[in-house]
């Protein structure tokens, strides 16, 4: 699976030479932090930047995968998908080749957000907390840069998919425990947030603030990581011959 | 063995028959696939090139069968599509390296600048490519098509909206190519081009083929020369021995003959006896477009455009 360094290589020239894209991506949740994170009056608690940090973090990190499924999708409409499928290097390193840039460049945007959340007062301390965090980070990223790849993939134009992504990114936010903790929404709120994905992400970063290991998110990231990844690429060969 | 064979190569996208029972075999030459739009050339390169399912029949390239060996087939061919893909945020050189490493090719960096020099893009590949002009473009897919030295190189309408000159550019390219022992594989709908350029082509229409040949043997299967008439008012075709009529529009006609020279005095005194007002008469000898015209007919336009059909064949086909 050599190819799949030169397909990430060839992304990451790409997307540092696209210069105003570098700075774009990071001005809504830098926005979200200072906004919101400064001025939203609270009264759970007294750091509320501390509280917001893990749900901007992972907010980074979604909307970043979910921008880069269109990725794969116009590397179809121009003609270069068909390219790479004729070469003999393996099909599927195309596809994780998208994965992997897609997950590392979330996580350079987050690690931007996190120097920023760190600036204007979130505390994280020891080098094993930040292992954590990035290792939740990463798991998240490479969860929802697959989802995202195959769905832009089987939805096919660029205009669609753009509806898509706005149709599923606010409400996965907002239904998550980003903003506020379990116990102060209301009852229906909890019932959806417990069950949305982002909340396993944020929980356990949450969890990693907190000075505890937060296992069982972990393992359930990596469980739905690994089904998904499996699916897309299966998704992924039938869509492609 | 061949470089390239097929036998009855077919492919339905639905209902739709794009290539129907297509036969090839092509060797150690310039093939071109002829044919109008929506005839199935693309269809059948995304074929032998395994991009695309087989619905029915076989092909393989290099002695390798294109369905069960795919990766054996893909060792061995380049494919160049139309859309001329290449990054323009990368330079001519980049671009190139790019496919040497996927290749997996030894020393790339080497054979990345052997193959610039040999498209002539020696002096601008540091360049980035939205500086380059559509033939430069195009020869730099053509660099990356050769980086790993392909038995088989499949081009999809590789002069396709390119200026005279760089079209011209490409051609002496790709004879060069075929100079080294390399099959090349080509599709277009320029006639004048496959004429001069190709040992032999195909013609296919609706997915068959209807014709297959050197361009000189295919123009031979015509008669000799072809006789151009332009008319005012009504049209008679007049029956002389020795004279076919090839094609009508509204004001002309033409014809093909046996010897042009001595037949155009017969034919014109049987027009002027038809009563026929003949404004201008040429002579000249035939070319691939009569042979194309005489083989596909004119188009059919009777029936309705099938916009829904259409549209799934073009989806599919991506």
């Amino acid at each position: 699976m050599n190819g799949i360094w030169y397909y990430v290589e060839r992304d990451m020239v790409k997307w540092v030479r696209g210069r105003v894209a570098v700075i774009s991506m990071l001005v809504m949740p830098a926005a979200w932090l200072l906004f919101v994170g400064l001025a939203l009056p609270v009264r759970f608690t007294d750091n509320y930047i501390d509280f917001i940090t893990p749900g901007i973090l992972v907010m980074t990190i979604l909307a970043s995968s979910l921008n880069g499924g269109a990725l794969l999708m116009f590397d179809k409409i121009l003609g270069f998908l068909n390219k790479f499928l004729a070469l003999p290097t393996p099909r599927e390193s195309i596809l994780f080749g998208k994965i992997a840039f897609i997950t590392i460049r979330s996580v350079i945007q987050a690690t931007i957000i996190l120097a920023i959340a760190l600036l204007i007062g979130a505390t994280l301390r020891s080098p094993v907390q930040y292992a954590l965090t990035y290792l939740i980070l990463i798991l998240f990223g490479i969860l929802f840069s697959a989802f995202a790849t195959t769905l832009a993939l089987y939805v096919g134009d660029h205009d669609s998919y753009a509806a898509v992504n706005t149709m599923i990114s606010m409400p996965l936010f907002f239904t998550s425990s980003a903003l506020m903790p379990y116990d102060v929404m209301p009852p229906w709120l909890r019932a959806i947030a417990v069950a949305n994905p982002l909340s396993y992400a944020i929980d356990a970063v949450r969890a990693v603030n907190a000075g505890t290991v937060p296992a069982i998110q972990i393992a359930a990231l990596t469980g739905l990581g690994i089904v998904v990844l499996l699916l897309c690429t299966r998704i992924f060969r039938r869509m492609t011959v | 063995m061949n470089a390239i064979e097929a036998n009855g190569l077919t492919r339905y996208y639905g209902s739709l028959c794009a290539v129907d029972h297509l036969d090839l075999a092509v060797n150690n030459e310039i093939f071109a696939l002829l044919g109008p739009n929506g005839s199935g050339k693309t269809t059948t390169v995304l074929m032998l090139t395994t991009l695309l399912h087989i619905t029915e029949g076989t092909a393989s390239v290099c002695g390798f069968d294109v369905l069960t060996q795919g990766s054996e087939v893909r060792r061995r061919l380049s494919y160049v599509p139309q859309d001329m893909a290449v990054d323009i945020k990368l330079t001519g050189r980049e671009n190139v390296l790019f496919f040497a490493h996927l290749y997996g090719i030894p020393r790339p960096r080497d054979k990345t600048d052997e193959v610039l020099a040999v498209m002539d893009l020696s002096d601008r590949a540091d360049d980035l490519i939205r500086t380059y002009s559509g033939g430069m473009r195009r020869r730099l897919e053509l660099a990356q098509a050769l980086v790993h030295e392909p038995a088989v190189l499949f081009l999809d309408e590789p002069t396709i909206g390119l200026d005279v000159a760089a079209r011209r550019k490409i051609w002496e390219h790709i004879g060069k190519l075929r100079k080294s022992g390399m099959t090349i594989f080509v599709t277009t709908h320029y006639m004048d081009e496959a004429d001069q350029y190709c040992d032999r082509v195909g013609i296919i229409s609706k997915g068959r083929t209807v014709a297959t040949g050197t361009p000189g043997e295919l123009k031979a299967r015509l008669m000799k020369d072809i006789i151009m008439v332009t008319v005012a008012g009504p049209f008679a075709a007049p029956d002389v021995p020795g004279v076919a009529l090839l094609t009508q529009s509204g004001d002309g006609a033409t014809f093909t003959a046996e010897n042009g020279k001595e037949a155009l005095p017969l034919l014109l005194n049987a027009l002027a006896r038809n009563g026929t007002n003949v404004r201008s008469v040429s002579l000249r000898e035939p070319t691939l477009d009569d042979v194309f015209l005489h083989a596909v007919g004119t188009p059919d336009d009777s029936g309705a455009f099938d916009y829904q059909r259409f549209r799934t064949m073009l989806r599919r086909r991506k």
